[in-house]
Formats: C-alpha cells, sequence, structure tokens
C-alpha cells in the first residue's frame, strides 16, 4: 500500500486561542482511498484539510504527501491536489465555462485539453446549461457543482474537499458521490472530504475519521467503527396522526420531532416487535442498519 | 506516486491569471466611469475655474487630475480587489494551484493598469479641453506612466491584503488617496503650499508621479524626470516585495 498522506502529531493552535483547533493528530491515507471527516462545526476539521494542502502552517507535528514534508514542499503539493474550499466564491468574477477552463489550464493542461476537459466536466457535473453565467449570477447549488468542476479540472491525483454537498438538493447529493466513487474506481484518485452528509457518504467513503475539538474520536473503516457500537437495529414507526402508537406492553418508543417514533433493538427484539404490531394502525416501518449518521452521533456524543 | 500535474511554464501562468484579473471589468467598470473619469474631470473643472488663467496653476491642475484618476482606477482598485480575494478565499484557491504568487501580484496590478488606461485617456483629454492646457507629450510617457502606477498599485495591494475586509480597504484606501493627492504639490503648485507640507511631500510618491507627469505631458521634460522616475522605481520595488512577503500564501 502506497501512502497519500502521513501526519504524524499534527497540532494547530491558532494565536490568542487557548484551545488546541488541531490537538496530537496521528493518521495514515492510502493512495485511491476515500477517506471521510465527520465532526461538528468547529470541531477542527477545516483546519486540519488547510493544512493538508499546506494553506496553514502546523504549530507542531508534521504532514507529508507521497514522502513529502507538505509544509516544505509547497509547489509539489500544489502540482498533486485538487481543492475544493468551504466558501464557493473563490472565482466568481468569471463566467462558469472560464473558471472551469482556466483551472485546468493552470494546471497544467494543454489548451486544446483544458477546453476539453472543461466541456466534459460541465457536462459530467451538470451544469452545461449555466456555462456563460457569471459566478455571482448562480444559486449556491450551481455554485457548489461549479467548485467542483473547478477542484476535479486538470485531474490532479488527490482531491480535498471541504464539504463537497453543502447546498445541493438530495438528486445533486446523489450524483456528487456518484461522479466521486467513478473518479476513484476510474483514475485511482485518492479523495479527503468533509461532509456532514453523512447518510449519503456512507455510500462513497471508505474510512472516516470523526473529529471533536481537534481529535479523531474514532478513525476506522465504517464496518469496523460500527462493529465498536452495539449491533443494534434501528425500527421507525409512523402512525395515523393524532392516534397513540398502539405497541406491545413493555416498549417504549422514543418520538423524534418528525412525529415518528424510533425504537433501537437487537435482531431478534426486532422480529418479535414486528411480529406482535397490528399493521394496520402503522402508517409506515422503516428498519435500518446501524449508518454512519449513527456512528457519528454515538461517538461526538 | 502516481503522475503530478505539470507546473504551466511562467508566461502561460501570466497569461491565464491576467485574464482571470482582467474579467474584473465586470464589476469595475461603472467605478471607471464615476472615479476613474468623471471625479477627475469635475475636479479639474472645479480646481481650473479657482485657477483662472494662471497657467502654472492650470498645469497643476490637469496634471493632478491625471494623478487622481490613476490612483482611483490603480490603488483603489487593486485595494478593493485584493480585500476581495482574500475574503472570497480566491488567494487561498490560487495558492493551491501550481502558479507563482509574484505572477498572481504582477497579473493584478497589470490588469488594472490595462483597465485604467480609457480613464487615463478620458481625463488627459477633457481636461485639456476644459482647462486649455497645450500638451507636448513626450515618448518618456510611456515609462513614465507605467512607473507612477506601481507604486500606487503596490500601496493598494498592501492595503488589500492587510485589512480585515473589502469594506475597510475602501475606507483606508480613500483616505490614503486623499492624503497623498493633497499633502504635497499634486493638484496645487508649490508656492500655494505651506513649507510644512512641501517638506512632507517629499515623502510621498504622488509627488513625485506629478512631477513626472507635468514634464512628460505638459513639458519641458527635464533632469528632475530621472530623479522622479528613479523614487517611482525604488517605492514600486519596496512595495511590490511588501505584497509578496504579505501576501496570505501558505500562512503560518
Amino acid at each position: 500500500m502506497t501512502v497519500a498522506y502521513r501526519v504524524e502529531n499534527l497540532v494547530k493552535r491558532y494565536p490568542r486561542q487557548d484551545v488546541l483547533a488541531v490537538d496530537g493528530m496521528s493518521f495514515e491515507i492510502a493512495e485511491g482511498e476515500i477517506f471521510g471527516l465527520l465532526g461538528d462545526n468547529g470541531a477542527g476539521k477545516t483546519t486540519l484539510v488547510r493544512q493538508l494542502v499546506g494553506l496553514l502552517r502546523p504549530t507542531s507535528g508534521r504532514i507529508e504527501l507521497f514522502g513529502r514534508d507538505v509544509v516544505e514542499n509547497t509547489s509539489f503539493v500544489s502540482t498533486m491536489i485538487g481543492y475544493m474550499p468551504q466558501s464557493t466564491s473563490a472565482l466568481n468574477r468569471l463566467t462558469v465555462g472560464e473558471a472551469v477552463y482556466f483551472s485546468a489550464h493552470l494546471r497544467g493542461m494543454s489548451r486544446a485539453d483544458a477546453r476539453r476537459e472543461r466541456d466534459e466536466l460541465l457536462e459530467l457535473w451538470r451544469i452545461a446549461e449555466i456555462r456563460d453565467k457569471v459566478s455571482t449570477n448562480l444559486s449556491g447549488g450551481q455554485r457548489r457543482l461549479l467548485q467542483l468542476a473547478v477542484a476535479t479540472a486538470g485531474r490532479a491525483p488527490v482531491l480535498i474537499l471541504d464539504e463537497p454537498t453543502n447546498d445541493l438538493d438530495p438528486i445533486n447529493k446523489k450524483h456528487v458521490w456518484e461522479v466521486l466513487r467513478g473518479f476513484n474506481q476510474r483514475r485511482g484518485t485518492t479523495i479527503v472530504l468533509v461532509t456532514h452528509d453523512a447518510v449519503e457518504a456512507e455510500k462513497a467513503i471508505q474510512r472516516v475519521g470523526i473529529v471533536q475539538r481537534g481529535r479523531f474520536t474514532a478513525l476506522g473503516t465504517p464496518a469496523q467503527l460500527k462493529a465498536e457500537i452495539a449491533q443494534k437495529l434501528k425500527v421507525r414507526l409512523v402512525f395515523p396522526p393524532d392516534e397513540p402508537p398502539a405497541l406491545p406492553f413493555g416498549v417504549v418508543p422514543q418520538e423524534e420531532s418528525d412525529g415518528s417514533w424510533l425504537l433501537m433493538l437487537d435482531g431478534d427484539e426486532a422480529a418479535e416487535l414486528l411480529g406482535k404490531l397490528d399493521l394496520r394502525k402503522i402508517t409506515d416501518i422503516r428498519m435500518t442498519s446501524t449508518t454512519l449518521e449513527d456512528l457519528y452521533l454515538h461517538y461526538a456524543s | 506516486m502516481p503522475p503530478s500535474l505539470q507546473r504551466p511554464r511562467p508566461h502561460i501562468q501570466f497569461t491565464d491569471l491576467f485574464l482571470i484579473q482582467l474579467s474584473n471589468f465586470r464589476w469595475s467598470w461603472r467605478g471607471q466611469v464615476v472615479t476613474g473619469m468623471l471625479a477627475p474631470v469635475l475636479a479639474t473643472a472645479a480646481l481650473g475655474a479657482f485657477a483662472g488663467r494662471d497657467q502654472q496653476s492650470l498645469t497643476y491642475v490637469l496634471c493632478g487630475s491625471i494623478v487622481l484618476s490613476l490612483m482611483f482606477q490603480n490603488q483603489n482598485n487593486v485595494a478593493a480587489n485584493f480585500a476581495y480575494m482574500k475574503a472570497m478565499g480566491t488567494l487561498d484557491f490560487f495558492a493551491t494551484l501550481p502558479v507563482y504568487r509574484s505572477l498572481v501580484i504582477l497579473a493584478t496590478v497589470l490588469a488594472f493598469f490595462v483597465l485604467s488606461i480609457p480613464s487615463l485617456v478620458a481625463t488627459a483629454l477633457l481636461g485639456t479641453v476644459i482647462l486649455g492646457v497645450p500638451l507636448s507629450i513626450s515618448p518618456l510617457v510611456l515609462l513614465v506612466v507605467p512607473l507612477c502606477v506601481l507604486p500606487m498599485a503596490g500601496i493598494g495591494a498592501l492595503i488589500g491584503i492587510t485589512v480585515r475586509s473589502p469594506a475597510e480597504a475602501g475606507s483606508i484606501s480613500m483616505l490614503i488617496t486623499l492624503l497623498l493627492l493633497f499633502m504635497g504639490p499634486v493638484v496645487l503648485p508649490p508656492d500655494r503650499l505651506p513649507d510644512w507640507m512641501i517638506g512632507v511631500s517629499h515623502f510621498s510618491p504622488t509627488s513625485y508621479a506629478a512631477s513626472a507627469i507635468r514634464q512628460v505631458v505638459i513639458g519641458p521634460v527635464t533632469g528632475q524626470v530621472w530623479l522622479d522616475m528613479a523614487v517611482l522605481a525604488l517605492v514600486s520595488a519596496v512595495t511590490l516585495w511588501g505584497v509578496g512577503h504579505k501576501l496570505p500564501w501558505h500562512q503560518k
């Protein structure tokens, strides 16, 4: 296995701040891996990725990209990564087509290749229809797709994406994960991404780090992390409006904010419950295994 | 290790960055018309009325207006643009591309210079018509005008990258514009200024810019123009070095 990123004892302290933004993180990301960072707002995820791309120098510790120190080799880093910042305004004086073309050309493609890349990416990211619009006139979701096209233009071997699905509708979110998975499978692109979209991200992420207060509270594949918490099944029940939940004696559900009722059960308990339920009094039943979102909520709490 | 991207050659980087920065005409053209052309022309008309028929005063008014146009278009717009690029993450984005930071600075400064040329020409021509001052253009104008622009753009860029917001950049740059414009023989001839202000003006790049502009636009060109150009080149070098040093590229 070739290591793309090796991070050792990484610490970041901002001036005049008592709390460390990154507090002694050590981890590796393999070449060709899709690595996800989950965590609360202010947990230190963006500080971490800004250090990975060389925009922010660590207070102490070391980051290596393919064996080269990121701080000492910023030129090398810029020839390896495509970075999508959280902000969607980086090139907002340009039209959509111009922004993608210049990004590809400045990442070393010839003019003809950059034009071809632009046309392909505009189609791929579903923004071909707005290619002549200036970025400032786009919706939040369109700008996010443009940022993705800009980050992926030029075919950098490593993509660092800070919240790639923010502002997107469910259909486009799904599309983003499919495209990223496609880049990973076809080109072997290493992808490091920050996301709050744990449910959708699970379909793409191969390994995940859950960040809290500048540290990993969990790090591993979703399957490994799931194995560490109880193997519960989530049973979500919806009853007709204004009717109390009709459940067998002794079963105490938890009411969710959307009006549904949630039960966390072992497998045999779930089977037993389903056998006892009066299905005529239930509008909807959903049963799922532990998701990445559950992991996130579990480790974040 | 996967193959890395090819860093484009410097002239390709520069051309792309220059074209990206030229796209700023999409927001700056209104400002070019109002502050780069109308304000200097109105200032020319108003100050020209006070100057009466005094040819020396009229010369100072015309050349001061040209300097004012250059300051609005270069110092203020470059300050606004750098502050905006910093706030919007554009500088961060450029820092992650295989491009040289010095070329980002150079491309920005030169793009705004190019964008300022229509205002400069219009101010000079309309000012000449309004004031009736005959022009005697020296070929040295091709050297002097860029040398006047560079320190102003450098000061603007320094303002833009050190302030906290684009709004702050606008107000600070405007204050500095006014100070540089009126703290010396730029718009008004030296015999109308107190001695202390003449003393202070030796430290102001706009005094040298105005002096050089007067010589190459109205004439006569004297040995003073070389001193003016040397000072302007020195201030350009210092301010642009400062920009390169302070530009948030790979922050600590």
